[in-house]
Formats: C-alpha cells, structure tokens, sequence
C-alpha cells in the first residue's frame, strides 16, 4: 500500500473511500466488471490494514483522542477517535447498504453512518452487516487508569478538519437523506429481482412524517444505566463474532459520529403497523450518544493501564523485591497485622484459573472478621484507598438491609425496549469487590433482599452471575475478587479464607507515585503468569494431605482445594512458574497461625 | 446471488413445473394431495395452501436446482405457485354461506353477466384471487434450524428455518390485501392490489367506459368489500442453549399474517420457517436511519416444540466423545464421579442420579394406562450435607429442568393455579414448577415444607403425571411427565438415629412409596480413604474437564430396551424374596409394594440405556437391587450397623440359606456374587467370606471357579 494520502486522524473516511474505490476498479478489472464488489462482503479490503499500520508501527496512536465525557461535544465528528470501555449491551446486527453503484463507480457506506454521495434510484447495492455494541465506561473503573492514555490537544486537533470537508460532509447527509427515502425496493440485494412488495411510497405518507418532524426532545439521559449519561453505540464491522464478549474491557478505535442537532423522531408516529419493529438504536439517539464505527479494536488487559511498563522481564528476583515491599505496606495498611497482609496479598493475586459448571479453581475470596464500625472507618477507608490506587477496577458494596432490599444488582434484559438493563453485578473480569458488612443490622428482607443475597452467595460460591431474560436466566461466567470485612464470620457471604484481623496500631502510610507504579505491574504480572507444577509436587503434596487429615478429622475437600489454590498463588507471588514443598509449607504455616487466632 | 441465478431461470417453465406438481403430486395414500386441498380452499374450508419442500422433494420432476431456486428466492416462487394454483382452482362443489360483502358484489357481477364483458380483461375489474387463498412454502421438516445468530446478510430472500423463544406478541391488526372501490359514474368495482405495507389509493376509474366517456368517473372506497389480511408481530429471541459463552441472546422481528397470527404467545418456544427479509424504511424513519435496513422474517409455518434431551444438538467433537466414552466399559461408574465433582464421594447417591437423568421410556398398555418412566428420587440428610448442591448440579446438566423450593417462589406453588388477571378480568391458568418441567426434571429442594394443596397434586403427579385442575370454572388436566427429584430435611432439623425413618422424614408413606429410591446422606461418607479424597482435590486443581454428559444422555435416551423373558422369572424370585423377608422382620422398615417391582424395572432399563444395549441384562437387574438395597442401608441404621460390622457373617447366611433353599451342597461362585451383591456387598467381602469359612472347614472352594460346595458336617 501507498503511504497516506489523507490526514487519517482527521478524514479518516477519505482514505476508506480511496482504498474502497481503488480495490473495486482493480476487483473490477480483474473480474470484467461483473459484481466487482460482492467479494468485499465481511471483508477488508485494505482499509484496516492502513490504519493498522498508521497507529501501531507508525507511532499514530498517541495522536488519536480518547472520547470521553468532557469531551464530547469538541471533537469533530467524521474524525478518528479511541474509546475505552465496557461491551454493557450487544445489540446484534445491523443491516446497512454497503455499497451502491453511482453511475458506472462503486462507493462504500462503510464506517460511515452517511454518504457523501447521493444514491441513485434505482441502483445497484449490496446490503452488508455490522455489529452494534452498546459500550460504558468500566464500572469502577479507578482514575489512575486514565493517566496512562493521554490523547492529544484537542485545540491542535480542531484544525485537522478542512471547512471544504466539512461543508461537503454536511451537504452529503442532506441529500442522503432525501434519496433514500425513495430508493425504497433497490435496498434488496439485487435490482434486477424487482419483488413485487418493493414498497411504494405515497407522497401522503412522506408529508405525514414530515409534519412529525418537531417532536418533544427525548426526556434525560439513558436510564439504563444509573449515575452516569455517557455511552457509546460502536459498530464493529468483519469480525468473527465470538471475539468480543459481554463486559470485555476493549478499546476501540474508529471513526466517531455524533450529531446533537439531529433530533430523534419518536417512533410510533410514522407507522401504526410496527409496534415491535422498533429498533434498539431509537432510544439511542445520535443526538445523545456517540456513534464510533470501528477500525480497529483490541481488548484491554491489565497491563494496557499501567503508564509506563518496565521493558524488563518478570525476573523472580525482581519480583521478590516488589513483592517484600508491597506486603510491608499491606502489613502498615493493615496496623502492623502481618498474618491478615499475607492473606490479603494472596487474594489480590487470586484469579479464576479453571471452572467447569459450578466448580471454581483458583479464586480465594476473603473475609476479615474484628471489624466494628469505627474500625471500617479507619481501616476499611485505607483499604478501599489502596485498592483504588491499585487495582484497574475496584468498588464497595455496604451491605445493609436498605441496600440489600432496593439495590438493583442482577442485570436484566428489557423485552420491551430491547436492552439489558445493567446491575451492579454486572462487572468486568478482575473487578475487586469490598463488602461492608458491618452496616447490616437485624431486619427483614423483602423479596428483592433475598433475590439480591443469593445472587451475590452465588457469585461468591461459583463466580457466575445470573442475568434474568425474563423467560429464563441466562449465566454469566465473571472473574470477581471478592473481599468481606464484618463483625464476625459472614454467614451471607460464605469467604474462602476467614481471617480474624488483629490491627496493633493505626494506619498512617503514603506510598510513593514510584510505588505504586511498581506495585500495579506487580499485581498485573504475578495474576498472568503461567502455571504448571510437575507430578511429583502434586505427589507431595497428596502425601502431605493425607497427613494432615489423619491429625485433623474434621478437615474437608474445600478446605485442601483452598490450601492448595492458596500455594499456588504464593509460588506466583515469588514469581515462580512452578509450586513446590516451600510454598506448600508457607501455607501451612499461615493455615496454623490463622487457626490460633480462630481459637 | 439470487440475482444472478434469475437471469437465466424461464419463469414460464417454473410455473408449469409448478402447476405439474401441484396437480400430479400424490400423498401417502396416493390421492391428489393439492388438488385436495385446493378443493377445501374452493369450498371455503380453509384459506391456507402449504406447499411443504419435503413434497417437492420427492416430487419426481422436481430437481435439486429447483428446490435450490425455490430456496434462494422464496418471495418469488411464492408468486409462481400463487398462479399455478388460481390456474387450478377448482369449481366450489359444495354450497357455502354467503356471508361476506364481496361475495353479494361477486355474485351480482355474474348475474349482471355480459354487461360487463367489455371490460372483462382489465385486470383492475376482475376479482384478484388473493381474496380467497393464501399461499405458504414449508420449509424442510428435517432440516435443523438455525439460531437467530446465523441467520446472515447471505440469507436475505431465502427461505429459512429458525428456533427461539416468543419473547413479546403485539396485537393482531388489519392489513389491506385487496382495496375494493365502486366507481360513481359507470359503477364498476375496482379493484387494486395491495402488496405493500403503504399504497396509493385510486382517485379516478380506469375502467374502459370511463376512459372512453372522459368521465374521470370519482371511486369510493368500499372498506367492507376490501379484503383485510390478519396482521401480528412477535419478537422471538434466541433459546438460553443456543447463545454462545459470554454473549447475550438476539431477538429478530417476526411477520404473521393471515391464519398464522394468534399461534403464539410469549414464552412459547417455537420453530417458524419464513423468508428473511429487509424492511425498506421510508417516511420519516428512512431520513434518520440513513442507509440502514431494518430485517424481518415472513412466517410461512409455524411449529410449536418442547426441548426434550432426545433433541439435544451435538456440537463439535461430542459424538466422538460419546463413542468413547461408550467404548469404555466403566462408563457407569465414570459418568456417576463426574457428576457433581465437587461433592466428594456418595458414589452411591451419584450413580442413583445419574440414572434419574437416564430414566426409563414411558409404557403405555394396551388398555391405554400409562406408566411412568422417570424416576423419583427422595434425598434426606442434616442440612449442609450439600444435597441442594448436588439438586442444582443434575438441573444443570438435564437440558430442561426447574430447581425450585418445596414453598414455590410464586403464588402458582408446584402445580397450577387458577389466577384472575388484572387487565381483563379473565380466569387464566398458569402452571406451576412441576409443569413447567413437563419432559424434563423438577428438583425440589425443602421438599418437607410443601404447602398441603401442593402436597395432594404432587401424588398425582408422581404417578399419573398429570395436574388437574378444578377451580373458578376451569377444569382440565396439564401433563407433567417429569422425574421428580426431592430433598428434605430430617422433622426435627437432624436426623436421629434412634427414631425410625417414617418418624425422621416428615412424609406420609403414601407419598414416599411413590419415591423409587429414598437416599439418606451422612455428614461423611465412611468407606472412602483420606488418600482418595486428596488424590480427589488434586485431581481437580490440576485438571477440570466436564465429560460430554449432557450428550451421552441424550443418546443413550434414545434407546428403549426390553427386559428379555427369561428375566423376568428373575425379577419375579427378587422381588417375592424382598416379600418375604419383609414378612419375617417383626419391625418390616420399607413398604414393598407393586410399586417396588415397577422401581426394580425402571432402574434396569435405565442402566440397560446407559450401555446403549437393547436388552436388560442380568447385570442390571442385580445393580438395581443393589441399589435398592443401599438405599434402604443408608436409611435404617441396624441395617447399616449389620452392613459395616458383620458383613462376614451375613454372607455366610445368605450362602447357607441359598444352598438350603435349592437343596444342594454347592453354590456357583457367580450365583453367590450376584445374591450378595444385591444385598449391597461387594466382591471383595465375599472373597474375604469365602477364605475366613473356608480355613474353619465349613465349605471348600473351587480353585479355579471359586464355586462353594458345603462341606457335610
């Protein structure tokens, strides 16, 4: 491919349109002018490659913006944006005029929600499909994860658009609009198969929804999505549709629309024969949420945040270093409590390794007992702040009757308006939940209470949500750390490790901007490390099990999975790719400390 | 494309193949199975001709090229049938009502005759012949449907099968087919066609006595002679087991018109065939939408079905998978571990569900009484002895099954309920848990806190498997062919040991005799080693896989074994010896009803199915009596105390009384295996048996056969 002609951060949809058009003359030379375009379907015919190229190995991404709330209204629409955030909703597919024939060339609706061209009629077109994902920002998302992708002045940025663009842009919708409103039947695949239903439309009906055009403005923002109004439609175009999931964390990168001056028509005006032709994307207006339709996307792991990742690899050494000086301030965070520290880290480092149905390998859900109120305030407080410096996504739930009786967690899909409804469960993989249960006092649950505890006992026994679709429940796989801090063992929320926490003095650290840098990409590294221990150490370790259980009867099948996940992880957090006897004895040693204080 | 296929196609020769089949083709009695129909259509019967791909299928004339076309491009062979059948409508040789205005016109119009001959070839004066039929192409029967999801821009046009769930219904409109207009001047009736949802109405005549007088003759709208087409619209949304891991399910818009509106209601879960469509917007919608095509399916049949596990859908590897595992002779024993893996040990409790899962087929007499097929299953234990677990574990693997609470979540309880509902004040009838696992399995957890109305339907589910129903005028009876599967807790919160079982379990044995297997679990099993259970945990960190469960189920409820009529002597000895014994126990702890013997039948065949086999073997039967036995074991603790302590000895009686009973000095090692083993021991106790009474000289062994021949004292 030729270097770019277009300013791709500024028009990036000329330098679709010019590949577009190129590969089509060259598809049409080849093929003798017979359907040049039928082989672009689901395809990419160079224009990805272009940008690809441009942002990743020509250093182009730093000078794309990143959308986000503040800036909605100042970026230019038709220009290149980045936007990271959550896959709340998919919305299927869209069908869309991919390309049509204007006079004897080919040109593409591709990336675009409109043509610059007007749209002969009747004319040759091809209707092409793309995915609608409705996205959010990440729900507890931590503001340190925002410093690490800065984008560019926006004042630098307002002048990449060319008024001439802009005028042609805007000329291009209105006559879009006129004509395809005609073109009626020439939408179906073919012109040559002239069906007898092509509609046809009588001026009376156009002059009706015409007259309908000044409609009261939508009321407020997207009630679906309680405490915040911003989201983002993307269209996402040739992917293989198991790539992106629900609540992936992705970013994505394409050409933003957004247009605050079209109103949004309300639907049922035009047709009284459609009630339930409505689509989703109505009460999306593009008034109100921002249209990106994606170039290129890639999902966001836990290192994507961190600043500045240190190009060296994760050396055992070095990761001991990091480690030794996370646990002391654990240790400092926690009152000098070095036994609850050790337990702490551990579960930071916890992730879901292995599930099948309902049983879990790898998570280690924890529960500090000892806390009071006033003790939540202080220690919980310096917890909840750590997390929030630490982890990419982190939130606390209070537990108590009220929340427990009128909180929405389970996130349920709409019939009526066709879209998931989200709920506080409703989380990314690896967000750390803190449950405050020393805010729950003796009452009655209603029956939204109980439905709420046992959505969070199964999301803590089996890491899985339920997601009610109203005629059945679907389950949602989740990856969830989950932390419990209450007066005593917390029997609505059945932990893993039970701690008793025993602070001997009152937390007052700061950790250094360094740090923390260190200590993010700590936790980001030990959590993706591979794992695989030989035979023998399981061997071992079995050994070492049947042992145990002949001094201690009463010891179960849980509680030796636990031990186990529990050595693995400490063999992680030294950085070894393998477990062996030391990290095994290391637990047990924790095990007897931490049973002393249950006595 | 299609497009490209029509080019060459020769319509006129379509139509006439159309038209041959329609007239030619013979159903499964020979008889002229359209010609029949149109007969109907004619006679005013029905309205609807289904034209269905199976019969062009084995229509000799018919090619693959055909079907493909008529595939590809469904809305236009719908048109050339359409003309093939106005071609063939027959004569009406049946008087009918003439009840409609359009009839009264049809009529004076024929009886006005020559008057209008004139203007008898202007197609708007002529009657169009959608007034009286309507057409519908039925896709494959046999092809699989396909998911909402795979339904792609490639299938616009063609004529597709999908599956999913009725999500929402709307109401169910008029749509104008046929506009019907007399005309002021010349009087004619005009008709026009209308094929799209907008139309243009005519404002002048065109009928050649105007046109030629210039009269400009002014028409009116007849709405009642007009022809209106039943119009609905129903969202159906992708099955649960048909959306992939992490994704959320699709709905797609449905078109019914005609006789198929009113088929479905929400929550129905259907099969339609259809043609995909785009939905052209105009009007006001087009100018926002810009160059986005909304997409609807044109219902040509509609199929209601019950997900069963015969239907279940092999994916991938699985029937490998399955001829695997079926390869493997320990498929029993393998099955039952994987159930539940989390729940160490109760290999027992295990291998009794995952014959639940398994169940038998139904039998139906010849007199028309019916017997169950699935089993019921009853497990007590102290609470936290994870039975609710191992109830959630076996709902997820059976591909339709409810897990509900013995006090039901909703005001509808386990059975049915008549409600009034608020809008219309109309009586409905909502079934309950049991009968929404209707071919399936119900799990009821807190089975002893039933609420007593539930507690009176439930014997006549678990036996007739049905729920009738007699409230507020409403009298019927909803099936419920579903295996129960319960879990109680003991009546004072644990069990005691020193009460008997019937004291323990707070249900009338009317209802547990319904039960085939009452399960007890302990806190802790006994007889599994610590080194099992840490080979068990270690096992699992190290690898989790689930077997192909759900699908080897499936296939092996395929089957319908018979029980060979040597064995069912067999049956019959067991079960009277089970009498028997009864009879001489001072304090008999079970009811050995009829019932039991249909139990030992059912738990057979249900093991018979597992090995794929056509037949009951022996085997089978001695299995089910094992496990028949250790069920009771686990239930009655003298029996459990006999079983743990004195194993030996009880043994030792058995084999006594056997040789006493035929009167002989020798038992066949195989005959001992199997006695005993009913009686829930293993091989090995009896090998212990043999050796310790062998060395005090009270029977000599076989050293090859290990066959017992009494020594004479």
């Amino acid at each position: 491919m030729v270097g770019p002609q277009y300013d791709l951060v500024g028009n990036p949809l000329g330098a679709v349109r010019s590949t577009f058009e190129r590969a089509a003359a060259a598809a049409a030379a080849e093929s003798g002018g017979h359907e040049p375009v039928a082989a672009f379907r689901g395809k990419d015919w160079g224009a990805s490659e272009v940008f690809r190229s441009f942002l990743f190995e020509q250093g182009g991404l730093d000078k794309v913006p990143v959308l986000d709330e503040s800036n909605l209204g100042l970026i230019k629409p038709n220009t290149l944006v980045r936007f990271r955030g959550m896959v709340q909703d998919m919305l299927g597919n869209e069908f869309y005029v991919g390309a049509f024939k204007d006079g004897s060339t080919w040109r593409t609706n591709k990336f675009s929600d409109s043509s610059p061209f007007s749209m002969p009629h009747p004319c040759d077109s091809h209707l092409w499909e793309r995915h609608l994902f409705h996205c959010v920002p990440v729900p507890g998302q931590n503001s340190w994860t925002r410093e690490s992708s800065p984008g560019p002045d926006l004042r630098r940025m307002a002048s990449c658009l060319t008024s001439e663009q802009r005028e042609k842009r805007k000329r291009g919708a209105d006559n879009d609009a006129m004509d395809v409103s005609e073109s009626g039947s020439g939408k179906t695949s073919s012109s040559s198969k002239k069906t007898k239903d092509g509609v046809q439309i009588s001026n009376s009906s156009v002059e009706m929804s015409m007259n309908e055009e000044h409609v009261p403005e939508m009321n407020g923002g997207d009630h679906h999505i309680p405490g915040s109004s911003f989201s983002c439609l993307v269209k996402v175009y040739d992917m293989p549709e198991s790539q992106v999931k629900l609540n992936d964390v992705s970013e994505f990168i394409g050409v933003y629309t957004f247009d605050p001056e079209l109103a949004a028509p309300s639907d049922n005006s035009d047709d009284i024969m459609f009630d339930l032709m409505e689509d989703v994307t109505a009460q999306l207006p593009p008034s109100k949420v921002p249209r990106l339709h994606c170039l290129v996307w890639r999902n966001l792991s836990a290192h994507d945040f961190l600043s500045r990742p240190p190009a060296v690899e994760p050396s055992p050494i070095l990761l001991r270093g990091i480690r030794q000086s996370l646990l002391s301030h654990l240790t400092l965070v926690l009152g000098k409590d070095e036994l609850a520290a050790q337990c702490l880290l551990l579960h930071l480092l916890s992730r879901l390794r292995n599930k099948v149905d309902v049983v879990t390998v790898g998570r280690l859900s924890l529960n500090f007992t000892g806390f009071n109120r006033e003790s939540v305030s202080i220690f919980g407080n310096q917890l909840n702040n750590l997390f929030q410096r630490l982890l990419p996504y982190s939130q606390v739930i209070p537990l108590s009757i009220e929340y427990l009786n009128t909180a929405t967690l389970q996130p349920r899909k709409d019939n009526q308006s066709g879209r998931l409804v989200t709920g506080v469960l409703q989380l990314p993989q690896g967000t750390h939940l803190t449950f405050d249960e020393t805010l729950l006092q003796s009452g009655s649950l209603t029956s939204k209470g109980v439905e709420n505890t046992m959505l969070l006992k199964n999301l803590m026994e089996s890491q899985k949500v339920e997601y009610d679709f109203e005629f059945y429940k679907l389950e949602m796989a989740t990856d969830v750390q989950l932390l419990t801090l209450s007066e005593g063992k917390s029997n609505i929320l059945p932990s893993d490790l039970i701690v008793s926490f025993r602070p001997s003095s009152v937390p007052a650290v700061n950790a250094s901007s360094e740090e923390l840098e260190s200590w993010r990409w700590y936790l980001a590294t030990v959590r993706s490390l591979p794992q695989s221990t030989e035979t023998d150490t399981y061997q071992m370790i079995q050994d070492e099990m049947v042992n145990a259980m002949r001094d201690d009867r009463s010891l179960g099948c849980s509680e030796l999975s636990r031990w186990l996940t529990m050595a693995q992880i400490m063999a992680a957090s030294f950085g070894e790719k393998s477990l062996s006897m030391e990290h095994w004895q290391m637990v047990k040693e924790l095990e007897r400390l931490r049973k002393e204080r249950l006595q | 494309m299609a497009a490209t296929a029509t080019k060459t196609v020769d319509f006129a020769a379509e139509r006439a193949l159309a038209k041959d089949f329609l007239a030619n083709f013979a159903g499964p009695r020979g008889e002229p199975k359209y010609l029949n129909i149109l007969q109907d259509v004619a006679n005013r019967k029905i309205r609807a001709v289904q034209i269905e791909l199976d019969d062009l299928f084995h229509y000799k004339d018919a090619d693959d090229e055909f079907l493909q076309r008529v595939t590809e491009n469904t809305k236009r062979y719908i048109g050339i049938f359409s003309d093939a059948i106005d071609e063939l409508m027959p004569e009406s040789t049946e008087a009918y009502a003439v009840d409609e205005d359009r009839d009264i016109l049809m009529t004076q119009r024929v009886d006005e005759g020559a008057d209008g001959g004139a203007d008898g070839t202007d197609p708007l004066q002529r009657m169009p012949p959608e007034i009286r039929r309507e057409v519908y192409i039925k896709a494959f029967s046999k092809v699989t449907p396909l998911t909402i999801r795979q339904v792609k821009a490639s299938n616009i046009g063609q004529l597709v099968k999908i599956s999913g769930i009725v999500t929402r219904c709307s109401d169910v409109k008029p749509l104008m087919q046929v506009a019907v207009y007399t005309c002021e001047e010349c009087g004619f009736e005009i008709y026009q066609e209308v094929t799209a949802r907008v139309f243009m109405p005519l404002f002048e005549c065109p009928s050649q006595r105007c046109k030629l007088n210039k009269a400009k003759g002014n028409l009116i709208l007849q709405l009642r002679a007009s022809k209106f087409l039943k119009f609905q619209e129903v969202k159906l949304q992708e099955l649960a087991e048909h959306v992939p891991k992490g994704h959320i399910p699709r709905s797609l818009t449905v078109h019914l018109r005609g006789e198929l509106t009113r088929k479905v209601a929400p929550g129905d879960v259907v099969e339609m065939s259809g043609i995909f469509l785009p939905m052209p917007y105009y009007g006001f919608r087009a100018m926002r939408a810009g160059l986005v095509a909304d997409t609807y399916l044109e219902t040509m049949s509609i199929t209601h079905f019950k997900k069963k596990y015969e239907e279940y859908e092999l994916k991938g590897d699985e029937q490998e998978q399955i001829d695997r595992l079926a390869e493997d002779g320990d498929i029993y024993n393998k099955l039952a571990r994987s159930l539940a893996p989390e729940i160490f040990g109760h290999e027992d409790v295990k291998k009794a569900l995952l014959l639940l899962l398994v169940g038998a087929p139904h039998r139906k007499l010849t007199d028309g009484m019916k017997i169950r097929g699935d089993l019921h299953i009853c497990l007590m234990g102290d609470p936290g002895v994870a039975k609710s677990q191992l109830l959630k574990h076996i709902i997820n693997v059976a591909p339709r099954g409810v897990y509900t609470t013995g006090r039901g979540s909703s005001g509808v309880g386990l059975t049915a309920a008549v409600q009034k509902d608020p809008v219309t004040n109309e009586f409905v009838l909502e079934g309950g848990a049991l009968v929404l696992a209707d071919m399936g399995i119900c799990a009821i957890d807190e089975f002893d806190k039933m609420e007593e109305s539930d507690r009176t339907a439930i014997h006549e589910v678990m036996e007739q498997q049905t729920v009738s129903i007699a409230k507020a005028g409403i009298t019927t009876s909803l099936n419920a062919r579903t295996a129960v599967l319960a879990a109680a807790n003991p009546a004072w919160g644990r069990y005691d040991m020193r009460r008997t079982p019937a004291e323990n379990i707070n249900l009338p044995p009317a209802l547990l005799s319904r039960f085939d297997l009452l399960w007890l679990i302990l806190d802790r099993a006994d007889m599994e080693t610590d080194l099992e259970m840490a080979r068990h945990v270690v096992h699992v960190h190290q690898n989790l896989e689930s077997p192909a469960l759900g699908a080897y189920i499936s296939a092996a409820r395929r089957v319908v074994p018979s029980v060979p009529r040597e064995l069912e002597e067999y049956i019959a000895t067991a079960y009277s010896s089970i009498r028997q014994e009864e009879a001489k126990s001072n304090a008999p702890h079970s009811y050995t009803t009829i019932r039991t013997l249909l139990s030992i039948l059912r738990i057979s065949i249900a093991l018979a199915r597992l090995r794929f086999s056509e037949t009951v073997a022996q085997s089978d039967v001695d299995e089910a009596l094992r496990l028949m036995q250790m069920s009771k074991y686990s239930l009655y603790s003298d029996d459990r105390q006999r079983s743990g302590l004195d194993a030996i000895s009880d043994i030792y009686s058995i084999l006594r009384d056997e040789a006493a009973r035929t009167n002989s000095m020798d038992v066949r090692y195989a005959h001992a295996l199997n006695l005993i083993s009913r009686k829930g021991y293993s091989e090995a106790q009896l090998k212990e048996c043999l050796e310790e009474y062998a060395s005090l000289n009270v029977w000599q062994i076989h050293p090859n056969t290990f066959d017992i021949h009494f020594i004479d004292a």
